[in-house]
């Protein structure tokens, strides 16, 4: 048992989009600290899910706690790192350096400033150093290739310093190497610097003994805390099948 | 040509004009938004033409009717999901219809109007110039302080969401700003022209690759440039200064296509 405060505190969350259920009944509280892969099958709803906790949709029904707080009143969102799914699919003759898009990591700190305070630039060494993107810094972002966007929006999410990261496939399109790097790094994040992490992902196999628990979505809900032991054949065919309904109400992660 | 007040009223409200669109309209095309500005034009002739018909001064009335469609369109853009290039589509034919049912209605299609349509420097006075003076000063000092925030919006407007930016203010914003300039402008450059003093120096300053800053440096360079050799070639020439001036930035923009 951890004694630890929640980040993500969610009951009863209800979506319906275009009359379908995309997320129904979902509940569960994620802690700080946790490293938890959400994965399940396409369309699925783990994007809407994190937008939802993100406030980027609202839910039908149901509420959500972010580090204590109501989401409605929650407004520390520099402490949530997020990174979007299609991150590294923007608009290749959009004016931005590396440096610039990492910069706006920062930009709510520096809200209605002429200039960037200059007391902020080594977290933006920073954060680059750690996705080893710091050698790319003047490079326009549309010249990089998939991959190497892929680390700059994860170092533009980490530069506010976040408690919570949120990655919605980060690894599409990172190559083996690459990905292992990846790997390493954000069990690094977890246990050096203590940053929560939600990690959407399709391959959960490679990172099962670093993560402390796996929810597997297909609109509802399972959770579980003993990733390695349940992760048979047996559990996948059900979470990417149809039938992953059974709530099973086991360890904290409920 | 200097030895007339108007021609000197004329490049000081053609080079605050330059400065106002080529920097709000920059941030128009990084949204990939560029038909805003075409169609708020056209809104503003509707308020141009009600001005018009009811003896007002249709400089108001046409920042009037720009503010109005301008947050109509976001609106509609934002609540019902509406492709923008549709939502614009539809303001700018509707805006088109509506004018030339008011002033035909007024029975007063004459040269006023016309020369909303493709600008006339000839129609600038003091006043204009004044007001133009004031609000330059409060739109640019409003770019300016949102300037980052904006960037970041036209990067990713999902994004600067989840990372707590009050997208919808900002968005709102600018699109009033846009409206307004694009209000005050349309005496000179006209209604059918203003579009492209907002999108073409951005549009020839992004095939430079020179960064954010950079990007809106030439574009007021561009935009600047284009003005006042436009005017000077409609003095000169005697032909429309809108006219003249799209035709000076539309050849800026050929020249930025040869740079690789
Ligand atoms: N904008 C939208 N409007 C209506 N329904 C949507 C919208 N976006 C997604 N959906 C629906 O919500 C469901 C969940 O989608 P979501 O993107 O969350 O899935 P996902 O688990 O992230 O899938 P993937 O693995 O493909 O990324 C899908 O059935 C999808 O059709
Ligand atoms: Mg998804």
């Amino acid at each position: 048992m951890k004694f630890s405060s929640s980040v993500f505190e969610v009951k009863n969350l209800c979506l319906l989009r275009n009359k379908q259920d995309v997320l129904k009944n979902v509940s569960f509280t994620i802690f700080k600290g946790d490293y938890i892969a959400l994965i399940g099958p396409n369309g699925g709803g783990k994007s809407t899910l994190v937008k939802t906790l993100l406030k980027l949709i609202s839910a039908t029904s149901g509420t959500i706690k972010i580090l204590g707080q109501n989401q409605s009143k929650f407004n520390a969102w520099d402490k949530i790192g997020y990174v979007p799914q299609r991150a590294s699919l923007l608009d290749d003759n959009f004016p931005a350096s590396v440096l610039d898009v990492v910069k706006m990591g920062l930009i709510v700190k520096n809200k209605h400033k002429l200039f960037f305070n200059s007391s902020f630039n080594h977290l933006l060494d920073d954060a680059m150093k750690k996705m080893n993107v710091l050698h790319l810094k003047d490079r326009q972002i549309g010249e990089l290739s998939g991959g190497q966007r892929q680390r700059v929006m994860i170092a533009r999410a980490l530069v506010s310093k976040p408690e919570v990261l949120i990655l919605d496939e980060p690894n599409t399109g990172v190559d083996a190497k690459h990905q292992k790097d990846f790997y390493v790094l954000l069990k690094k994040l977890n246990k050096d610097e203590k940053i929560t992490i939600i990690f959407i992902t399709h391959d959960i196999g490679v990172i099962a003994d670093d993560i402390d628990g796996v929810m597997f979505i297909n609109s509802t809900l399972r959770v579980s805390k003993t990733p390695t032991k349940d992760l048979s054949c047996n559990i996948f065919s059900k979470v990417y099948g149809f039938d992953a309904h059974m709530l099973t109400h086991r360890g904290k992660h409920v | 040509m200097f030895e007339y007040d108007f021609m000197i009223y004329a490049f000081l409200s053609g080079i605050m004009i330059a400065i106002l669109s080529s920097m709000s309209g920059a941030f128009i095309v990084l949204k990939r938004y560029s038909l805003l500005s075409e169609t708020l034009a056209h809104s503003s002739l509707v308020g141009v033409a009600v001005g018009i018909l009811l003896g007002l001064n249709p400089y108001w009335s046409s920042i009037v009717f720009a503010i109005i469609a301008a947050w109509l369109i976001e609106f509609i853009r934002v609540e019902f999901k509406i492709y923008s290039d549709a939502i614009l589509a539809i303001f700018l034919s509707g805006s088109l219809a509506l004018a030339v049912i008011i002033v035909s209605l007024a029975d007063s299609f004459n040269n006023s109007l016309f020369s909303y349509l493709f600008g006339s420097i000839l129609s600038v006075s003091e006043d204009d110039l004044i007001v133009m003076l004031v609000f330059s000063f409060f739109a640019l000092g409003t770019l300016l302080f949102i300037h980052k925030e904006l960037y970041f919006i036209s990067y990713d407007e999902e994004l600067a969401k989840a990372s707590g930016l009050n997208v919808k203010f900002y968005n709102y914003l600018l699109v009033s700003i846009v409206a307004i300039v694009i209000a005050l402008s349309i005496q000179i450059v006209g209604s059918l022209l203003i579009g492209a003093l907002m999108v073409i120096p951005t549009i020839s300053s992004l095939r430079l690759k020179k960064g954010l800053y950079g990007t809106l440096i030439f574009a007021l360079l561009f935009s600047i440039i284009s003005v006042i050799v436009g005017i000077s070639l409609s003095y000169y020439m005697s032909v429309p200064s809108g006219a003249s001036i799209v035709v000076v930035l539309i050849i800026i923009f050929i020249g930025t296509l040869f740079k690789k």
